[in-house]
């Protein structure tokens, strides 16, 4: 689904060059759920966006296996960057509405997304009247609108609270089994990583490439009971020590 | 809901106040008529301007102008700051002329603009647009600068036209900073209309006012003061209301 090949990454700016991403490659598959976690200015962002066509790479390919869809990714950012003078209702529909869907079609749509992220009577609120949690369900609605078959997320809940963000992260399991959809989950969270992800891909310290991938064998659905399991919290273990060791 | 009754009281108290003074100058204390005509014989001279039609047709022209210019100046402000903003390069062409333009003190320029455009209405739209377009286009271009990265990385992921953008994306997310702009452009179209027609022209409350002074008519001089200070107010609430219709997404937030 996803093909990164020796991507390369280097920021040009007046105090000299600053090496973002150094060439590695990964390999993701249709419908797998893959986190990416690393040391802060690893570059995870950096890859994310590039993958999302918002930055060139310089040096590299990356190729979406979705045929020649005009757009393939729904993005969803770090804090939910919705339009402040769009309603709930008319966030999500602003993907559908600018692709020229009728308001027939688009209306049916976005009821659907309310309903599975969990917005109902909150349609006609404005941004800014919603908790940070709610505007980032509104946000994950709207990059689901026009049915991408991927989905791209740069520390989705990373300005939510604990509790929020584990409500968050069992909503985006059932979603991402609900609908099949292959996402890519940058985080900073070695739990979220683990709790999520079918693999868990660890990034070096700046310059950054993957370092290692790691498989996750936890059973699906994800639930309370993943959390307590004893799998789950080896691997959490292990992570934390890769990053502890990085970072040292 | 509660704010906006109090801050009307009181704006209602300080008119009170002020016409309360006007009245006891003009009366107990007896100034002289010629220089401070009483509030009842300037209210007085108005209804009979109004009566035999004088008064209607120069409110209307004075206020067509004023619309006309704002209209014309936002337009334009909004329109050249889109341009700077899009087109990389074309800022730092035209920053330094501009710069120029917007110090230079547009009123003295008003004869240079009659003798350019004439005695008659071009000249009047003329410097009142001149007047409006620089606060238009500052606060236009400043809006359009302050918007979000994120937002223009959200367009890049739709593929918004460009079309699509400007409507969707940057003009109503640049439009609390046009807002600012025409704000005070508005006050300065006043300004810049009742300063035409005090230098042209026969019709008008600028007109009204020269023609007053002249003929040492202090009542109807006052009016024409008391009249445009009142197109002053409600240009000011009408503004003010169409912000808050339009823009409420941007006040601060709700409990």
């Amino acid at each position: 689904m996803i093909t990164v090949q020796q991507i390369a990454k280097t920021f040009g700016g007046k105090e000299g060059t600053v090496v973002a991403l150094e060439p590695f490659s990964l390999e993701i598959a249709e419908g797998e759920l893959v986190s990416i976690i690393g040391p802060s200015g690893c570059g995870k962002s950096t890859l994310l966006r590039i993958i999302a066509g918002l930055e060139e790479p310089t040096s590299g390919n990356i190729a979406l296996g979705t045929a020649d869809l005009k757009r393939p990714v729904g993005f969803v950012f770090q804090d939910a960057v919705l339009l402040p003078w769009k309603t709930v209702a008319e966030n999500i529909r602003f993907p559908l509405d600018t692709s020229g869907v009728p308001r027939s079609q688009s209306d049916e749509k976005v009821r659907e997304l309310i309903k599975l992220i969990g917005l109902e009577g909150f349609e006609n609120a404005l941004p800014r009247q919603l908790s940070g949690g709610m505007k980032q369900r509104a946000a994950i609605a709207r990059a689901l609108a026009d049915d991408p078959p991927i989905l791209l997320m740069d520390e989705p809940f990373s300005a939510v609270d604990l509790l929020t963000r584990e409500t968050l992260n069992d909503e985006l399991s059932r979603i991402w089994q609900q609908t099949g959809k292959t996402i890519l989950l940058v985080t900073h969270s070695v739990d979220e990583a683990a709790y999520l992800g079918t693999k868990v891909m660890v990034m070096s310290p700046r310059p950054g490439r993957l370092k290692k991938t790691i498989e996750v064998d936890l059973p699906l659905p994800r639930d309370e009971h993943t959390r307590r399991s004893a799998e789950y919290l080896d691997l959490v273990s292990e992570l934390r020590n890769m990053m502890r060791e990085m970072t040292a | 809901m509660n704010g906006r009754l109090r801050a009307s009281l009181e704006y209602a108290a300080a008119l009170l106040l002020l016409a309360f003074a006007w009245w006891y100058a003009s009366g107990p204390m007896a100034m002289p008529h010629y220089l401070l005509p009483s509030p009842q014989s300037v209210v007085a001279t108005l209804w009979d301007l109004l009566q035999d039609g004088q008064l209607l047709p120069h409110v209307a022209f004075t206020v067509k102008n004023i619309v006309l210019g704002l209209v014309i100046g936002a337009v334009l402000g909004v329109a050249l700051a889109y341009l700077l903003f899009k087109i990389s390069g074309l800022a730092e062409v035209l920053e330094g002329p501009l710069v120029v333009l917007q110090t230079a003190p547009k009123i003295a320029l008003a004869p240079l603009i009659i003798i350019w455009f004439g005695l008659g209405l071009t000249a009047k739209i003329v410097l009142i647009v001149s007047l409006v377009f620089f606060p238009v286009f500052a606060g236009a271009l400043a809006g359009l600068r302050a918007i979000d990265s994120r937002l223009h990385d959200l367009a890049d992921l739709l593929h918004l036209s460009p079309l699509q953008r400007l409507v969707n994306i940057d003009l109503p997310a640049s439009l609390p900073g046009i807002f600012v702009g025409v704000k005070i452009g508005a006050i300065q179209a006043l300004v810049g209309a009742i300063l035409a027609e005090w230098m042209s022209g026969a019709q008008g409350l600028g007109y009204m006012m020269t023609f007053a002074t002249a003929t040492y008519k202090t009542p109807m001089l006052f009016g024409a003061v008391l009249l445009t200070a009142l197109i002053g107010m409600a240009m000011h609430a009408v503004l003010n209301e169409t912000e808050a219709r339009f823009l409420s997404w941007n006040t601060p937030d709700e409990p």
